[in-house]
This record gives C-alpha cells, sequence and structure tokens, in this order.
C-alpha cells in the first residue's frame, strides 16, 4: 500500500476532484448509454445528436417488463443462479490449484500451468460444437448446468494465474508456524493460507462472477428454451433481424447493469476491505 | 508402499491440490481443442457435415489460408490490436491504479464504480461505440466539432484505418478496469514496511516505484499481460458488432474471421485451420512467457 | 516442454473425453438415432425406413402424433403473438400433435442450426430465411416434401428458394420484397416528381440532398442483407447474381459509386441495418429509401406524423427487387408426420391470410397476395413489386456468391476499387463456385 493515512485537507480535495473527472472521462459511454435510453427513436438519430433528451421518454424502459416470452426478473434470477454457480465452482477448484502451482515444485508444474493457460486460447465460436456434443452426451443441454460448467472454463484458468502470484508472495514462515501449531497441510492451507490470500480470492471470485454474468454465447448455445436463458440473451429482442432498436437496446442495458452495480455498491465496503486488509504485513 | 510414500513427499502434494481443476479443464476443453484440429484437417463443409465421408485432406485448409489476402491480413491486424490495446490498457490501468492507491477519501468509492465497464455485455458496449463513433449522429464528431478540432466529419467506421483506431479505443476502455483492479490488489501485497525504510534511507517517491513497486509486482505484471494477451488476441464479439470485420476487411481479426466461415459460409474446417493458427501463436507467446519466468524462478 | 509429457497429456485427455462423448466420429449417426428417440410415440415406423414413405397418405394419418418444435427468429413481438396465436389455434383443433414454438434470435439461427445439425440436437421445423434454405437442404438435415404439398399456385421465386436438385424440400411461408420510400413533404418542397429510371432517381436524389439530408439511402452492409439490397440494381441490367463482370454488373457498381461520390447517399450505408436506414428515413436525415414491407407497422406507430409513400424501385431496363422472406422446413428424422400435419392446417387459406396480414407479409400464394390487401395503397404496391422479386440463389454456396457481391460493392463504396476491379474480383471468387 502507498499511504496508509488518510490525505486530508487541500491535498484530499485536489485528489479527489481528479479522481472525479477521470471517473467522468471514464464513464462517459455509460453516461450515453442512460441518455440513449431516455431519448425516443427518432431523438437519437438526429443531426446533430443531443446531450440530453428533450422529452424524457420512458417508454423504453416499460418495454423491458416483458416482450413476448422474455421475462426480466426470470431472465435475472437464470443469470444469477448461472453466475453464482459458475463462481463458486471456480473458485472452489482454482484456490486449491493455484496454491499446489505456487508453493509446490512438483514434476509437470509447468506443464500443468501451460494447460490452463492453453484452455483459453481458442475463440469461443470453435468451441462450441465439441462442447454441445458433450453436454447432450451428458444430460446437462438446456439445463443451467451447462452454462455453469462452460462459464467455469473461463474463471478457472484466469484464477489460477493471479492467485498463483498471491500465494507465491506468502513467506514460507507463516507456513511453518502453522505446522508447529499442529496443522498438518491441508488445515494450514485452509486456516492460515486463505485467509491471508483472501484480497486474491475475491478479485477471483468477482471476475468469475462478471465472466459468467457477461456471457453470451454459451448461455444462448446451451440453453434453447428462453424461459431458461440468462438475461444477455434479451439482448436479441432488441438486435433483430432488420435492425436494432437502440432506445429499448440501450434501456434494456441499463436495466441489466442496475442489479449489479447495486450489489457491488453495497457490497463495496466488504469487497475493498477484503481486497486490502488481507495484505501481507512483513 | 515405500514407492507410495515417496511419491507423497512435500512437493507431490502440491499435485492433490493442482488435479480437480486441471482434470475438469482437461475435460471440458480438452475434448474441444483436439476435435478442432482434427476438423481443421478434414474438408467439412456443408454438404458432409451431417452425414458422408470427412475425409482428411492434410494440411490443404492451411495452405489455402495462406494464399488468402484476408486471412493473412486478419494475422497483422490481430497483432496490431493486440499489441496496441495492451500497452495502452496497461499504462492507463497502471498509472490509475497506483493514482487511487492513495487514500483520500474518494478512492475506494472511485475505484470501485470504475469497474462498471465491465457489468455491461460486451454486445452493448460494442452497439454503443459504434453509435458513438456514428459519422453524423455520432456524439465523439460532434464534440470534436464542437471544440473546433475537425471541420468536417470523420468517416470513423465507413474508413478502414479509422474504424481500427475505433475498435481499438472501445476494446481499452474495456481493459482499463482490467489493468487497474489486478494491479491495485497486487499493490496490497506489497509490505507497507519496505516504503517506510526506504524513506528512512532517503529514497524518493521515483525511487522507492522504480526500486520497490515494479519489482514486487512483477509476478502480478507477468500475469496481467500474458492473460490480457490472451483475452485480447482473441476478441470477438466487440469487433464482430462494432464492424463486423469491415469496411472492406480491414479489421477482421482471426476470431471474427475463423467465425464468419464457419457459421456464415458453412466452411467449417477452413474456420477451424484459422482458430488453430490463432492457437499456436498463442501458445508460442505463452511458451516464451513460461520459459521466462523458468529462468527467474531457477 | 518436453514432447513425451505433452503426448501423454494429448493422450490423456482423449481418453477422458472419448468416454464422455462417445468418440466424436460417431456423432452423426446417434444423431439421427437420438431425434428419432425423442419422437417415440411419433413415427418409429418411418424415421426407421424413410424411403417405405412413399406410402405417404397412410404414414401421415397413421403417425400424427407426438410433440413437434419449431424454431423461429422474429423478435418482432407482434410476429411472435402471430405464430403463437397460430400454434394454439392448431393445437387446440386436434389432440394428437402438440406444437411449440421456440425462439433462436436472427443473428443466432444459423449457428444454432450448424452446431445442431452436428450434434444431432435439431426441431422438427424451422422457419427460415430464404436464401439459406439451400445450403441446409444439401446439408441433408430436410425431409424431401416433393408431392405432398401443392406449391403451383405460389409465386416462382419462394417456391425456388425451397427447391434443391428439382426436389422440394421445403414450404414459402410468406414473403416480401423492396421497393423505393420517399418523403413526401421533402419531395413536393423540392418540387420533385417520383423517379422510374436510374437517371431520373440520381437526378431527385441529388436534388433532395442537403446539408443534413441525404437523397437516397439503402443497406450497403458487407453482409447477407448488403447483398439483398445492391442485387436489385444488377438484376434491372438484366444481369444476373452470377454475372457481375459484365457491362450490367459494372453499370450497378458504377451506378452506386456515382450516388456516393455525388454527395446524394450517404458512405455510412456501409454500416447501417435495414432497420438503421428506417430509423434515419424517419428521423428525417434521408429523403427516400430502399427498404420492406416489413417496416411499415413500426414507421406507422413510431413517426404518425410523417408522410411518405413509395414506388416501384426505379429501373435500368426492367424492373426488380429483391425477394425476402421465409420457408418451412421439415428436419428429416424428427417428427416429420406431426410436422407434416401442422404444416397442413398453417398452409390453409384462413391461417395463412391471418398470418399475412398481422406480420405485414405477402402471401407467397399469388391468389391469395392478389386480395389480401383492399385498400392499403403502400401494401398495394408491395404486392406490384413483387412481380419483379427475385430470389437469392437458390444454391448450396450462397453464402460464398454473396460474399463476393457485399465485398464488390464495399469496396466501390469505400474508394478501395473501381467498379470494373471489384466486378473482376468478385466475378473470379464466383466462377470458382458455380462452374
Amino acid at each position: 500500500m502507498g499511504d496508509e493515512k488518510i490525505i486530508s485537507g487541500k491535498k484530499n480535495f485536489i485528489l479527489s476532484g481528479v479522481s472525479v473527472l477521470i471517473l467522468m472521462g471514464l464513464l462517459f459511454p455509460l453516461f450515453w448509454i442512460i441518455v440513449t435510453s431516455l431519448k425516443t427513436e427518432q431523438e437519437i438519430f438526429q443531426i446533430p445528436p443531443t446531450l440530453f433528451p428533450k422529452i424524457i421518454n420512458l417508454k423504453s424502459y416499460a418495454a423491458q417488463l416483458g416482450t413476448g416470452d422474455f421475462n426480466m426478473f426470470r431472465s435475472f434470477a437464470n443469470s444469477m443462479i448461472i453466475a453464482l454457480g459458475s463462481m463458486v465452482l471456480a473458485v472452489v477448484l482454482a484456490v486449491p490449484a493455484s496454491y499446489g502451482i505456487a508453493k509446490y515444485n512438483f514434476k509437470g508444474r509447468k506443464v500443468m500451468l501451460l494447460g490452463f493457460m492453453v484452455t483459453q486460447m481458442l475463440p469461443v465460436s470453435v468451441l462450441l460444437t465439441p462442447m454441445f456434443i458433450m453436454f447432450r452426451n451428458m444430460h446437462t443441454y438446456n439445463t443451467p448446468i451447462a452454462a455453469i460448467l462452460a462459464d467455469t472454463t473461463i474463471g478457472i484458468p484466469f484464477s489460477v494465474l493471479i492467485l498463483k502470484n498471491y500465494f507465491a508472495s506468502i513467506p514460507k514462515e507463516l507456513e511453518e508456524a502453522a505446522y508447529i501449531d499442529g496443522c498438518n497441510r491441508f488445515t494450514a492451507f485452509v486456516r492460515v493460507l486463505i485467509p491471508i490470500a483472501k484480497p486474491g480470492v475475491i478479485v477471483c471470485a468477482i471476475f468469475s462472477f462478471l465472466y459468467a454474468w457477461g456471457d453470451l454465447a454459451y448461455g444462448m448455445t446451451f440453453i434453447i428454451d428462453q424461459q431458461k436463458r440468462p438475461i444477455t440473451a434479451g439482448i436479441f429482442n432488441f438486435m433483430g433481424q432488420y435492425g436494432t432498436k437502440w432506445s429499448y437496446l440501450t434501456a434494456f442495458a441499463v436495466v441489466t447493469i442496475i442489479p449489479v452495480a447495486l450489489i457491488f455498491i453495497f457490497m463495496q465496503k466488504y469487497i475493498i476491505s477484503g481486497m486490502t486488509s488481507g495484505a501481507v504485513k512483513g | 508402499m515405500l514407492k507410495i510414500r515417496k511419491f507423497f513427499r512435500y512437493d507431490n502434494i502440491g499435485l492433490v491440490f493442482v488435479l480437480p481443476a486441471f482434470i475438469y479443464m482437461l475435460v471440458f476443453v480438452g475434448y474441444p481443442i483436439i476435435s478442432n484440429i482434427i476438423l481443421s484437417f478434414q474438408n467439412v463443409t456443408v454438404k458432409n457435415l451431417v452425414a458422408g465421408s470427412k475425409e482428411f485432406v492434410g494440411l490443404k485448409n492451411y495452405q489455402d489460408l495462406f494464399q488468402d489476402t484476408v486471412f493473412v491480413n486478419a494475422i497483422f491486424n490481430t497483432l496490431l490490436f493486440t499489441v496496441s490495446c495492451l500497452v495502452i490498457q496497461f499504462i492507463i490501468g497502471f498509472a490509475l491504479a497506483v493514482f487511487f492507491n492513495q487514500n483520500f477519501r474518494l478512492s475506494k468509492a472511485i475505484r470501485g464504480l470504475l469497474m462498471m465497464p465491465w457489468m455491461i455485455p460486451i454486445t452493448v458496449t460494442g452497439l454503443i461505440f459504434k453509435f458513438i463513433f456514428g459519422t453524423d449522429v455520432g456524439v465523439l464528431n460532434f464534440a470534436l466539432q464542437s471544440m473546433g478540432l475537425i471541420q468536417n466529419n470523420i468517416e470513423w467506421l465507413t474508413t478502414p484505418g479509422t474504424a481500427m483506431l475505433a475498435v481499438i479505443f472501445a476494446n481499452i476502455w474495456i481493459g482499463i478496469p482490467f489493468n487497474m483492479i489486478l494491479i491495485s490488489t497486487g499493490l496490497t501485497t506489497i509490505p507497507q514496511e519496505l516504503y517506510e525504510s526506504a524513506s528512512i534511507d532517503g529514497a524518493g517517491k521515483l525511487q522507492k516505484f522504480i526500486r520497490i513497486t515494479v519489482p514486487l509486482l512483477k509476478p502480478t505484471i507477468e500475469s496481467v499481460l500474458i492473460l490480457g494477451f490472451i483475452y485480447t488476441f482473441k476478441v470477438f464479439d466487440l469487433v464482430y458488432v462494432m464492424t463486423s470485420g469491415g469496411p472492406v476487411n480491414s479489421t477482421h481479426m482471426l476470431s471474427t474471421y475463423s467465425y464468419k466461415l464457419s457459421f456464415e459460409m458453412f466452411k467449417y474446417s477452413m474456420g477451424s485451420a484459422v482458430a488453430n493458427v490463432l492457437f499456436l501463436i498463442l501458445l508460442g507467446v505463452s511458451m516464451l512467457y513460461l520459459r521466462t519466468t523458468t529462468k527467474e524462478e531457477a | 516442454m518436453k514432447l513425451k509429457k505433452v503426448t501423454s497429456l494429448v493422450m490423456a485427455t482423449m481418453l477422458v473425453t472419448m468416454t464422455l462423448t462417445g468418440c466424436g466420429g460417431a456423432a452423426a449417426q446417434e444423431s439421427t438415432e437420438a431425434s428419432a428417440e425423442e419422437a417415440t410415440e411419433a413415427s418409429a415406423e418411418e424415421s426407421q425406413v424413410e424411403e417405405a414413405a412413399t406410402t405417404e397418405e397412410m404414414a401421415e394419418e397413421a403417425s400424427a402424433s407426438g410433440d413437434v418444435t419449431i424454431w423461429y427468429y422474429w423478435e418482432n413481438e407482434s410476429h411472435q403473438k402471430a405464430l403463437d396465436e397460430m400454434i394454439q389455434g392448431y393445437n387446440e383443433s386436434q389432440s394428437n400433435v402438440s406444437v411449440e414454438a421456440k425462439y433462436v434470435p436472427f443473428a443466432d439461427f444459423k449457428k444454432q442450426l450448424s452446431i445442431g445439425a452436428s450434434a444431432g440436437e435439431l426441431p422438427d421445423l424451422v422457419i427460415l430465411d430464404n436464401p439459406d434454405h439451400a445450403s441446409y437442404a444439401s446439408m441433408g438435415i430436410f425431409a424431401d416434401l416433393t408431392g405432398k404439398f401443392d406449391v403451383s399456385n405460389y409465386y416462382e421465386g419462394p417456391v425456388g428458394s425451397c427447391t434443391y436438385d428439382s426436389k422440394l424440400y421445403g414450404v414459402p411461408f410468406g414473403s416480401n420484397c423492396l421497393a423505393l420510400y420517399y418523403n413526401k413533404e421533402m419531395m413536393d418542397a423540392a418540387g420533385a416528381t417520383v423517379p422510374t429510371t436510374w437517371d431520373e432517381l440520381k437526378e431527385t436524389a441529388s436534388m433532395l440532398t442537403t446539408d443534413k439530408v441525404s437523397g437516397l439511402a439503402f443497406c450497403s452492409l458487407q453482409n447477407e442483407e448488403g447483398t439483398f439490397n445492391f442485387l436489385p440494381w444488377v438484376w434491372s441490367t438484366g444481369e444476373t447474381s452470377y454475372t457481375i463482370d459484365t457491362e450490367g454488373g459494372i453499370q450497378a457498381l458504377t451506378y452506386v459509386k456515382e450516388l456516393i461520390d455525388s454527395g446524394a447517399m450517404s458512405k455510412e450505408c456501409i454500416n447501417w441495418t435495414q432497420g438503421d436506414v428506417m430509423n434515419q428515413f424517419i428521423s428525417g436525415n434521408v429523403a427516400m429509401m430502399i427498404n420492406g414491407p416489413w417496416q411499415v407497422p413500426t414507421m406507422r406507430a413510431e413517426a404518425p406524423d410523417l408522410k411518405w409513400e413509395v414506388a416501384l424501385i426505379p429501373q435500368y431496363s426492367q424492373y426488380a427487387s429483391g425477394l425476402g422472406g421465409e420457408n418451412y422446413g421439415v428436419i428429416a428424422g424428427g417428427n416429420e408426420a406431426g410436422a407434416l400435419d401442422f404444416l397442413g392446417y398453417a398452409t390453409a387459406d384462413e391461417q395463412v391470410k391471418f398470418m399475412m396480414n398481422t406480420m405485414g407479409y405477402i402471401s407467397s400464394d399469388k391468389t391469395i397476395a392478389e386480395t389480401q390487401f383492399t385498400d392499403d395503397a403502400v401494401m398495394k404496391l408491395f404486392v406490384e413489386q413483387m412481380q419483379y422479386a427475385q430470389p437469392r440463389g437458390p444454391l448450396a454456396e450462397w453464402p460464398d456468391v454473396s460474399d463476393a457481391i457485399s465485398l464488390a460493392f464495399n469496396q466501390v463504396i469505400t474508394g478501395a476499387a473501381t467498379p470494373e476491379d471489384a466486378a473482376k474480383t468478385a466475378q473470379g471468387t464466383i466462377d470458382s463456385i458455380v462452374q
């Protein structure tokens, strides 16, 4: 960590000001999504563009509640199940794996590390058909399990590569102290090492969740029933054969971001403290 | 018995931790990788996808590909795209991580908010950037004109060179939070005491950064860059939505071209071959990465 | 990396996955078995010995039962509701077959069908875009419907698109085509008249162009959608989709180039879908556009005050338009009998009229089409335009041809190649596909 003590006074004021400017700059596209969602379809295509909608048009939001078979709330629940399932699976498998890779110099360690990376090297489009055949034979086609299993294949390698650095940075002495206290390898791992690596674990959990949340290809391909599909599939209700319904699409984006953003804002305290408090001292 | 015990001496216990995840990946991605390699040596098209003989044609698909200018350009495009994105988003992400690592009042809240681009489905991000870069209705041209920076609207997405710039720009936007958060958390593993003792020794801020921050962050930086390379190199949704490889194939990446061959033109084997070229390049880069890290650790 | 290790890794992977997948190579055979299983009650006899189904009537009557799944891609709510209503009507009309429709987005439709075909996980009936029909027919996933449906009264184009190797592999669902839309107020203000020839169109487009308004727009994306909008210009010169490097083909490319160069058409058309073009039109950024009848309901709802009319696409030496619309395709080895029974219901006059009118489509059945719209001048014009509508293909390799053509006009529009060079390149690709 840079400076532990809280900066205050004039410096705080300047830094906060700068950070707000950075925020505004970086989140402009997000602002533009919100503005666009409040315009009518005609105003969206006006030349030159208007920075704020002339009339606030909420029709696009009303349309989100139900379009054909698409149900916002049900899709949201589907996405939550898929993203949480995949997050848990990825963390449960990746945390021990990254610890093993970081702390043990067994034979074939490098091959395995490369192996984890190799799995990320093909574009998703060519994975779809073989995975589809596999899931069909496992009788998980058209269930959330297929999407969870597929999404986890993104979360695991990512987490292993990030987490191994955390475990590697933990001094051997800590582990040895745990053995002296009567821990065996596994209890030492669970009671001592994981808590120390907590910031990394939390980051990996977040990314695994977000990868699964944002996934479209797997969820669309392995789940054919509209009622079971994740929320991202809703995009296609506004992006179809004859073009894009911009106002609806952007409203859809806003509606899908809000719940995730809320979770992040409410959990921020825990996430941030988790990300920073576990830091190795000394 | 002795053999087993010998196997489970200290280092090999690591296998017990690693294997579950490894086997998982082997099962779910190993088979697709192998089946894709096989497919690329066959001649599967629309006519023999379902039934009929799938004859092995050896390297023919690959030979054909290297005669195809779109493919050769796609390799170049993908490299250009990846390197530009990686360098720029890493520098900005690093700078932001260091900036927000200062403990001013809004630092944590705003750092959290900067994760927002990651919560938007990439398809939507692509569409919104397509709109921002529009020639007449795009807000970017409008802004540039209002500031007097340009006279006439720039045809961002309808001119080959600028279309590439636009997709790179959009991808950097998505990549910044990724770099920032991972480096931020990496910074937390650096013991505070090191900085304090360095201060006592009279080290300046820059010196502390070069002597302490960078070396200790090295493993994190390497992981971020190699992961970033892999993810950027196989970019798909963003480019597909923003330009679909156009105008005139000028922004085709290996992944978008592979998709086009497989699912739009029904040339399944050719599509696989393109994907495998992408795969081989990534494999090469990753082995290079592993080789350098091995040396250091040894 | 030691080679040995890598090989053993590969071997291990293969072992593990073989057990899971039952060996990839067998997937094709498995597929037919699996889909047959699904249609258990449906038609055990029929799917086992497909050729034995020559005794059609018997088979149909004996085994029309079970579930029928349909894949379709209309995201439009009114389209979905119409389909649901028709299906409900069918399900209530009898008790043997139960039909269910599943929505697969347009952007994913081809991919899903390809993957489903290689994995043997297909529905029993699909409603698909007509230029793709030949490709899937050549894939062998469709059942031969020759002699099972009377299509003699249908327009030639739609029937042609269902035909492959002179066999009927589908039934036209409904059709549409392209026509010229123009903004009446802009036209009157500029004192222009409705153009009927290329020269008049160019002149009118220039008259209507201001610094904020483009005279003409049509979707020129480098994909099937763009090809659909470009080909009418080629056909109007008397050439075909396969003869681009000809006087007429070059003429068409040159014409588009002139429109772009004169500023009468915006270069941004290469990024606009037909929906975007329509949005530009109703926002007043475009004075004339080429578009289809499916936009009519949206335009009337979104811009009720806008005054616009439609006309035939101006001609060079003959009228031409692109034929759009969908076909039904029955999946071979699925619940064919059930699907056929449903098709019998869906293609009856009453149902066709209902679907076409709700969806803003034109029936592929000439007799129905001609009486379909009595007091809607716009739709009547589209019916008139239908007789000049030509299909794309039918050809199994149509996506290749289409790709070559769309590259050609994109090169010309962006200035990457001259019309002559672009035509030559395109012709080279086309000739390598079509002997």
